[in-house]
This record gives structure tokens, sequence and C-alpha cells, in this order.
């Protein structure tokens, strides 16, 4: 395995490491961007208003929908009705699986970063005559932060490991070692393959630890100069609980009683 | 002749479990087992090495690094080389449940800890002034006050199982996601839903019926929790 | 910090977005194999205008992409990696995602779709009977002879039939076999077998689930035990199995297994694949009597592109177009 990674010419031929690197990446950051799109403003609107928490249940639900059956359907259900060249067949499928899957991390971490903010803080700024929007905006989401970050992070890490399954598909992406390489006997090939998808999911959680660590307000991470332990410290995904599950934040039940992560201490 | 579904549609799948019943339950049942038994012996492994993370500071970081590493390996890559990881034959169904317990233990690990070290202060302290020792308070106090805790990791564990085991049955252990891989072949041409939707409405059956067992149990584990709020 | 959010976002959106912009054009994933090494392989063939589709291992095979490399001089314009044959890509091939696909010759969407099988008079294929792949412990005399019946009964035709019952008509495989056995007159009961017990497994396509239930339902009739395995990903998943005793026989193809076991196989013809083939196969299995039944590998094309370039055959496709 460590031959095959060291061979160069695994890394720049076409379709090789470099070319599959950039095409995980762009079905992830497809994927992660539509869901933030989609779960950052629902979940600010459901913890500020109080309403619509059933819209988390439901998120949380979708969990259970197993993704080689949904990828399959979907695929099936397309497949008749997109022609001509181009992997559209292939990558709206994926997109979809790994949305769907995206979604639930980010939403609950949404809801419960808004829901943990202390009532005297939503009341303080209520008081100085901010408007919802601007309560929302400024008090909420700054303090949300934490909670959202953990959520994205154990998104991040959930996407980047499932969407091996491109290569399912006839996609590029990492998996197509994996895959390529069980076809083909070449178990040194679908080792590394594996172990490149760990490698990018830890390096993209660590970039997440870092932009977490610069727009998290330093009066609500506790993190003050000669701070506390710091947040890089807790290691990839400290955030929360990472992959195909999330944790305690974005798992199921979140309730207030139920601290997600250290974060909110 | 016995004929499959004719009804190609997705409504197809009530037929095709009628046809395939023995087949299908056979699936299920396989299904549920390989789910289940990786989150308990999961949960078994996870008790102590959280509660290692826990009480040891420094045991912290690289325990959870070291999960969360794992974590990320790609399921189907890890189903295929458990076998030489471990001997076993290469489609015993042992491989995607020790596969299934790596990533459970992968994702308990933490919030075992996080839910020991949620325990208030106050409480622990309490404990250790009306004279229980070290083990009788973690036995006693904080375990059970960390059930909640750790009951909604193992709730996420569980469904995650039940969606993992499916991708086993891409490359042939018994389970229902050889479902999906017949829908698949069956596919050419014109889509053939029946063994996919019912495929994917079992599976999350499935994971319901875990989900609420976990909820159910929760709920038994901790008597206290209804006496105050009645929630 | 909002604004730090906020620009987060948007420089996000615009790495996915100029993703999403050369995703779409770069089309099927750029695989082509032939890279560097065959700077023969000019734009001006009609090969060098098409998108081939095919299995994961067809890139690499001896008689893939290689293959019609030396021995047709035939470079395509790029690989779409898809599956052996399978759903992805016939239905890449119907829907034109590609131009030409790997698909097997007993497939029935070739008849359905109207495909055109181009020929290979090169023999670039090895032949590829269908033959049982088995544990020598339970090839019994009454095996043996059971299952020889089955394969001098089984032919080309019968099994492209078949394979229309399972596949285009959704029939399930176990009814389809035990109907064909009957109509045959293979169905009859006996003892041959009796007091054998034999797991059977299969890969993960249609045809192969039906020939091990054929061979299930024959081995049932003369009193053997049988439990069956059935959808066992690819060879690299149940010759293991074979081999660790997780199930003791499968419906093999010759040509392909020959290659398995001995990548620089040069036989083609039917007898000298199969003699090939009882030399190579590893200690505790062997190989019983082959059907003249065939599924080979086929370079196929749409009949709208076969008739644009004039193709029948896989040397067509080096010509210029």
């Amino acid at each position: 395995m460590i031959q095959w990674l060291n061979d160069p010419g695994n890394w720049t031929a076409p379709g090789g490491i470099l070319d599959q690197l950039r095409a995980h990446l762009q079905y992830s950051i497809i994927a992660l961007v539509i869901a933030v799109a989609l779960a950052l403003p629902v979940g600010l609107l459901i913890g500020h208003t109080g309403r619509g928490r059933w819209l988390v249940t439901v998120a949380n639900a979708m969990r259970a929908l197993p993704v080689v059956g949904l990828l399959i359907l979907l695929y099936v259900m397309l497949a008749p009705h997109i022609h001509g060249k181009g992997d559209t067949v292939y990558l709206l499928p994926t997109e979809i699986v790994l949305v769907l899957l995206a979604i639930p991390p980010i939403l609950a971490g949404t809801v419960s970063g808004v829901e943990n903010v202390a009532p005297d803080v939503r009341d303080a700024a209520a008081a100085m005559g901010m408007r919802g929007s601007q309560v929302v905006r400024r008090v909420e989401l700054p303090n949300a932060l934490p909670l959202v970050f953990s959520g994205l992070r154990s998104a991040t890490l959930q996407v980047i490991a499932t969407a091996t399954v491109a290569a399912y598909l006839g996609l590029g992406g990492l998996g197509r070692f994996v895959y390529d390489g069980q076809a083909s006997q070449n178990y040194a090939e679908r080792n590394a393959g594996a172990v490149l998808v760990a490698l990018l999911a830890v390096a993209a959680d660590l970039v997440l630890a870092l932009a977490q660590r610069y727009t998290v307000s330093r009066g609500v991470s506790g993190r003050f100069p000669r701070g506390r332990t710091s947040e890089a410290a807790d290691g990839p995904g400290g955030g929360d609980l990472r992959g195909e599950g999330g944790g305690a934040a974005d798992g199921p039940p979140v309730t207030a009683e139920t601290p997600p992560s250290p974060h909110t201490a | 002749m016995r004929l499959l579904a004719v009804d190609s549609s997705p409504f197809g799948m009530f037929d095709y479990f009628r046809q395939h019943q023995d087949e299908v339950l056979n699936w299920l049942g396989y299904h549920a087992w390989l789910s289940a038994v990786p989150v308990v012996v999961g949960l078994l492994v996870a008790l102590p090495l959280g509660w290692l993370a826990h009480r040891y500071r420094w045991a912290y970081p690289p325990l959870v690094t070291a999960a969360g590493l794992l974590y990320t390996i790609p399921s189907i890559a890890l189903f295929v080389s458990i076998p030489s990881i471990i001997g076993t034959q290469i489609l015993d169904p042992i491989n995607v449940a020790v596969a299934l317990t790596v990533y459970t233990v992968a994702l308990l690990v933490r919030v075992v800890a996080d839910g020991l070290g949620a325990v208030s202060a106050d409480v622990a302290q309490a404990a250790t002034a009306m004279g229980l020792t070290r083990r009788q308070r973690l036995l006693k106090v904080e375990l059970p006050l960390a059930v909640p805790v750790i009951a909604a990791g193992v709730r996420v564990a569980v469904v995650a199982n039940v969606s993992l085991v499916a991708v086993a049955g891409t490359i042939g252990v018994p389970n229902l996601g050889q479902l999906f891989t017949t829908g698949f072949q069956l596919s050419v041409g014109s889509p053939y839903y029946p063994p996919i939707t019912l495929g994917i409405v079992l599976c999350v059956l499935l994971a319901l019926a875990f989900d609420l067992f976990v909820v159910g149990a929760t709920w038994l584990a901790t008597p206290w929790r209804r006496a105050v709020s009645g929630s | 910090m909002k604004k730090a959010l906020t620009s987060a976002l948007v420089a996000a959106c615009a790495v996915a977005l100029a993703a999403c912009g050369s995703s779409g054009s770069s089309g099927a994933n750029g695989l082509s194999t032939s890279g560097g090494a065959s700077p023969s392989g000019g734009g001006s063939t009609i090969a060098a205008k098409l998108v081939l589709g095919g299995s994961p291992e067809f890139k690499t095979r001896p008689d893939g992409i290689p293959g019609l490399e030396r021995v047709y001089g035939v470079t395509f314009g790029s690989y779409k990696t898809l599956d052996a044959g399978g759903p992805l890509t016939v239905n890449a091939l119907k829907n034109g995602q590609i131009d030409a696909g790997d698909i097997f010759t007993t497939d029935p969407s070739i008849q359905a779709d109207g495909f055109v099988v181009l020929q290979d008079p090169k023999n670039l294929y090895a032949a590829q009977n269908v033959l049982p792949l088995i544990n020598k412990a339970k090839a019994t005399p009454g095996v043996t002879s059971t299952l020889k019946a089955v394969s001098d009964t089984l032919d080309t035709s019968t099994l492209t039939t078949l394979n229309v019952h399972v596949i285009t008509d959704k029939q399930d495989p176990a009814a389809v076999a035990q109907g064909w056995l009957t109509q045959v007159g293979l169905a009859k009961h006996g003892t041959a077998a009796q007091g054998v017990s034999v797991k059977i497994g299969s890969a993960n396509f249609q045809e192969n689930v039906l020939l091990a239930e054929i061979y299930a339902e024959a081995l049932r009739d003369q009193g053997a035990t049988v439990t069956t395995r059935l959808n066992i990903g690819s060879r690299e998943t149940y010759i293991p199995g074979l081999k660790d005793g997780s199930i003791d026989l499968i419906p093999e193809y010759s040509g392909v297994l020959l290659q398995y076991f001995d990548p620089k196989a040069t036989a083609v013809s039917s007898a000298d694949v199969y003699a090939a083939l009882q030399k190579v196969v590893p200690a505790p299995l062997t190989v019983l009597d082959q059907s003249s039944a065939q599924d080979k590998d086929a370079i196929v094309v749409t009949k709208a592109t076969a008739d644009k370039y004039h193709l029948t055959s896989i040397a067509d496709l080096a010509k210029n177009g």
C-alpha cells in the first residue's frame, strides 16, 4: 500500500489520486454547501420561533434511509429520463443522497444552538430594541455558532466518508480506488483508497476546526488569550461525534438537558 | 410457474413481498441481527474506554481522536479487508459484525466520556459525601445519570448500522441489501421498483423499531426523569 | 464575525459552482487509459471519437483496453468505469452516456434495444462456456453426472431465452430454472446425489443466479441437500469463498476463469480454453464438464452508432472516420 502511494504515477496520471481527490472534494463540497443553504436558515427560524420542531424530527428520521438503497432508487428513477454524454445521471443521485445525509446534523446543531442561547441574553437584545431578524443575526447566530459548527463538522465527516459510494455509480472520487482495487485484486490500491478517504476527512475537519476558531467569538467559546483547553486540542471532529451517525448534538433527542458537546459548557 | 410481481411500480413491493416472503423475512432477520449485535458489543467495549477517557484527562484526546479516525474509513473497504485482518472466511457475516462494532465503538467512546463528564460536580460530591466509594459513585450515580446522553448515542449508532448493513448486501452478505442489488440488476432499460422500495421500507421500519426499543429502555432505566417532569 | 461567516459561505458557493462547471465539461470522468502510453492512438480514428463503458477491471484486463489496443489497434476516446455488463453499462449505452459498452452476448437488452454486437474476427475474446466450478470433495460421480446432463442440454440460445424470462419478464429465477428442467425432462427424481450436501453460490448478476438455481434444482432432484448463497459480489469475493469452504459450487465461464487463474493465458477456442483451465484450477477446486452455452464479452454499440460509422466488427473502429 505504501508502495502504491509512493508511486508518483499513481498521483498524477489521468484518473490518478490528484484527479480523484479533486472529484471527491467536489462531490462533498457541493453537497455541504446545499445542505448548509437549506438547513442553516431553517434551523435558525425553528430555534428562534420555537415552531416547526417536528422538522428536526423528520430530518433525523431520514437517517434511517439506507444509503445504498436510496442511491440505487434515485439512479433507477432518473436513468430513463437523462440522455446524452455527461455524468448528470450519476451525479444527481449521489448529491441528493449526500445532501440528505448532511442536513440532519446541521439542522439539529443549529436548532439546539439557538435554543441553548440563554433567555437573559435574548431578553437583553429585545430590551435594546432589536427586531426579530436582528436578534437572529446578531445574537442568536453568533451564540449558536459552536453548535452549528459541531453539526457542520459532523456532516462533513459523514459526507466525505460516504462520497466513496459515488464510485459505485460509475463516478470518480477516492472510492474509485476502493472499487477498482477490489475488482482487479489490487488490494494495495483498495486499502490506499480507504486510507486516503480517512485522511481527507481528518484534513477537512482540521480546516473546519480552524474556521471555527476564527469565527466563533471568544466571548462565546470562552477561549481567552491564555485560555483553557483549546478547541483544536480535542482532535478531529472535536465539535462532536462524527460519521454516519453524528453525535449527541445532532442525535435524535436533542433536548436542552443533554449537553451535546463540551463547547456549550 | 411462479411469477414475480408484474407490477414494476414502487407499489409492486407488496406483491413482491408476498411472493418472496421466506427469503425476505430471512434477510430481515439477518439484517436485524447484524445491526443489533454490534451495538450491544460496541457499547460494552465503549463503556470502559469512555470511562477511561473521562477519568484520565490525558487519555481523552488520543482515545477520541483514534475513535474519530476509525469512523472515517469507508464501510465497503472495511467489510472487504476485515477477513485479511482477523483471518475469517471472506463471506462470513462476522466480518460485517466486527466492522460495525468498530464503528459503534468509535461513535460511543466520546458519548460515554462526555455523558459521564456532564454529570454535575455537585452530584458527584454529594455522592462522595454520602460515603460512596469511587466505584459505587460510578455505578450508582454517574452512569445512571449519563444514561440519557449515552442512549442518544446508541440510538444514532443503531440507526446508522441498519443503513451500513445494507452496504454489505452488495458484496453478498445475506441481508435486506440484497433487495437493492436484485432490483438494480433487474432495472435494465426500465426501472423495476418493487424490491428496491421494499428494501427501503423494511430498513426504515427496522431502524424505527430499534429506535423505539432504545427509547423505551431509556424510559425504564431513568425513573427519576418521569417522577419530575412526567415527560 | 457575521461578515466572516457570510464571506466564507460566498467563497464556498463560488468553489462549488466552479466545481459544477468543470464537472459538466469534463463529462466521462476522464479515465482515458491510453494515457501517454500510446501516442499513436491519434484523434482521427472512429474509436477516438467514442466513449467506451464497462467494468472497473476492463481497464486493466489483458483482453480489455490493453487487448483492444494490442489486437485491433483500437483506442477509445475515453473510458467510463461502470459495471460488468450490468444495469449501469446497459442503461448508459441506451441513453447515450457511452457510445460503446462491454456487454455480455446473452444479455436480453441486445435484442430488446436493437444493439449491435461488433464481431471479433481476431478472437480477442476467448470462449466463455458455462461450466460448474466445484470443490473436489463434493464432485462425487453422482453430482458430476447430474451436472453433466444439465451442461449437455443447455445451449446459448436457451440461455438467452431463459435470461429474457428472468430479466425482462421479471420471473423468479428458481421458477424459471424449475420450469426449464421440467420442460427438457431433467426434473426426474433420482438418488444419484443422495447424501451429498452442497452449498451453491452465484455471482451478483441475474444469469448467474439463474444458472445456480438450475444446478440447485437438478441436484435436489437427485437427492442432494442443497443450500444457496446467491448474489455474492464478483469473482474476487466468491473464489476465496470457494477455497475456504463458504460455498462448494458456482456456475462459471471458462475463458474468464482461465484468465483469473492465469492472466497470461492465450487459449481461445472452447476446447483449448477448457484444456488449459483444467491445468490451472488450484487444488481444492476443479471444473466439471462444460456446456456448449456461451456468454462472451462483446463490444456493443447502438444501431445508430453502427449505422453512422458503418460498424460491423471491432476492427472497423480503428478506421479513420
